[in-house]
């Protein structure tokens, strides 16, 4: 009681004007948005946009006796482009991220349409938060467990040999990098489509049984039309997630052959050959981007037609 | 039931546990082998041992990154789930030109590969004499874990009641202590979550730690430069540790919005 005094006879010097205009009228209320503002612009300016602003121009820099030079110089991207590992590095991500997205969905779909229709509300709640765990940790430690249990001596090995006296080439090809990289896209993935799933209209989907039709079909016609955007998402996500990839490619398939990750990790820690890097990291994001666009124009050309009918 | 839906159903089941036995299995083999007496992590278990886990508390190096890694994840959390309310604050009450952009330069760093992200950071932290040091990690992982904190709070802020803020305005509360009085009140759990959440972002994220952290190693790098090595089966021990607190973590976070999110998107049910 005391309090809501004070603040009462400190705001009597202002006028009262209605809150939801408080932003123009300058002094006191216009403090708190810069106060709070400051700080998030500041510090996303200079350790997120800068970085990547300074990626860009470092890509024209010369790198003279060890020692980065500001230059304008185009033969980074000229080296870079024309380089055959680096074209070879980037149809091998490519491949390996599409494919990677393309085995997430067909393991992610089924998995989400179990939890989101089959699951009790107190059991799909459980799976969902269990899902949330390995998104956050530690995914490092589990592609060295993936490690363990497919290598030579490992535990699938020791298994096989003393079932059936046989021995699998598992660890170093496209098996155990897709097997890493799908640890690090599945959860993300089916949470993504479960949160959609949860929200489809369940009317719509007895409509369609009622009128006839056929488990199969409610999926195909109904089900799937309905969640067009989320699968675009989770696709896009584990192509995202894949493509940025370090870890199962060093530590699954032993950098054989490398992803554009892996040659960038390399040129910075073994040289100063930061411009070609650069460059390498440069055409990433812009091949991301190029990605990411048309997938999202993909949603949007296909919501507009539908609303067109 | 017919019995071509009962072979589907069980086959849906079967699938959903084989789904989520995949993704539990590298964390229980984490798990078994740190108590394995085995150098060599295989079938069969060399029997019940803790001695790498005693060999991983009498390592110096270990427990000096470990320390790093407490120090970063904390000064992350704090900073970071301040700066996440207030880009989800400033996103939900305010209107102006450039709103957009801010609310993408908090919430895209994530969605960048932290291969990139790490080196634009370390050679533009190491142009301002910034780079190795634990404060570089910390600045670094705040701009990628306040995306985090801002999702978080954003969704607690779609509850907010928007009579609440005139009301208090109305009582004669000068807007910088409704915000301490109402609105940071009313966010709490989101931003107790936002901090667990944001600590183990930071404590699990180990390239750009290793990019900008030059000589000072947080856990994960630690591991990441033993895993570099020959097989040691200290990575197993120190695993099971990291685990345990990064799950620990997560739990406890969405102990604080778990329930309220999942709820929301699960009221179709018939």
């Amino acid at each position: 009681m005391a309090d809501a005094a004070k603040w009462q006879t400190q705001d009597a010097h202002h006028p009262l004007t209605r809150l939801w205009t408080a932003r123009r009228t300058g002094g006191s209320p216009a403090a708190v948005p810069v106060i709070l503002g400051a700080p998030v612009v500041f510090w996303q300016a200079v350790f997120f946009a800068a970085p990547l602003v300074f990626l860009v121009v470092i890509t024209s820099w010369r790198v003279r006796s060890f020692k980065l030079e500001p230059a304008f110089v185009l033969d980074n991207w000229e080296k870079v482009l024309n380089s055959g590992p680096f074209q070879k590095a980037l149809v091998y991500t490519l491949e390996v991220s599409a494919l990677s997205a393309i085995l997430t969905l067909a393991f992610a779909l089924p998995a989400a349409y179990t939890i989101a229709f089959r699951l009790s509300p107190r059991l799909r709640e459980l799976a969902i938060a269990v899902l949330v765990v390995p998104v956050f940790s530690s995914y490092l430690l589990r592609i060295y467990a993936w490690q363990i249990v497919l290598s030579p001596g490992g535990i699938i090995n020791s298994l096989t040999r003393w079932l059936f006296d046989l021995e699998l080439q598992l660890l170093g090809g496209q098996f155990s990098l897709q097997v890493g990289l799908l640890t690090l896209t599945l959860p993300v993935a089916v949470l993504i489509l479960v949160l959609a799933l949860s929200g489809v209209d369940r009317t719509l989907l007895e409509a369609a049984a009622n009128l006839g039709c056929r488990r199969a079909r409610v999926v195909w016609h109904v089900l799937l039309p309905s969640i067009r955007g989320a699968v675009l998402l989770a696709g896009s996500t584990a192509f995202l997630m894949s493509f940025g990839d370090y870890i199962s490619p060093v530590f699954l398939t032993g950098s054989k052959p490398p992803t554009l990750s892996i040659l960038i990790v390399d040129t910075v820690k073994s040289g100063s050959q930061w411009p070609r890097a650069s460059a390498i990291g440069v055409s990433m994001l812009v091949i991301l981007t190029l990605v990411l666009l048309t997938v999202g124009w993909l949603g949007r050309e296909r919501r507009f037609r539908k609303g067109g009918k | 039931m017919r019995l071509a839906t009962l072979f589907s159903r069980i086959a849906q089941y079967a699938f959903l546990v084989f789904v989520f036995l995949f993704i539990a299995t590298p964390m229980i083999v984490i798990l078994v082998f740190s108590f394995d007496a085995n150098r060599f992590p295989t079938i069969p278990w060399g029997g019940f041992s803790l001695e790498w886990h005693k060999a991983v508390l009498e390592d110096g190096m270990i427990r000096t990154s470990f320390m790093n890694s407490l120090v970063v994840a904390g000064s992350t959390a704090v900073i970071a789930t301040f700066v996440g309310f207030a880009a989800a604050y400033i996103d939900y009450r305010y209107v102006f030109r450039g709103k957009s952009l801010m609310g993408l330069a908090v919430a895209i760093p994530p969605a960048v590969p932290a291969s990139i992200l790490g080196m634009a950071m370390l050679a533009f932290l190491s142009r301002v004499g910034l780079f190795g040091s634990v404060s570089a990690i910390v600045a670094c992982h705040v701009a990628i874990a306040s995306s985090f904190a801002m999702a978080i709070v954003r969704l607690r802020l779609r509850d907010f009641p928007p009579e609440l803020e005139p009301a208090a305005h109305n009582l004669g509360a000068p807007p910088f202590t409704t915000l301490m009085r109402v609105v940071i009140p009313f966010c709490q759990p989101a931003l107790i979550a936002s901090f667990f959440l944001t600590a183990a972002v930071s404590f699990d994220e180990f390239l750009i730690a290793w990019f900008v952290g030059g000589t000072v190693e947080t856990l994960p790098v630690r591991i990441l430069n033993l895993l570099q090595g020959q097989v040691n089966p200290k990575i197993n021990a120190i695993g099971t540790i990291v685990l345990a607190i990064s799950v620990t973590l997560v739990l406890l976070a969405q102990n604080f919005i778990g329930a309220r999110a999942t709820q929301r998107s699960g009221t179709q049910e018939e």
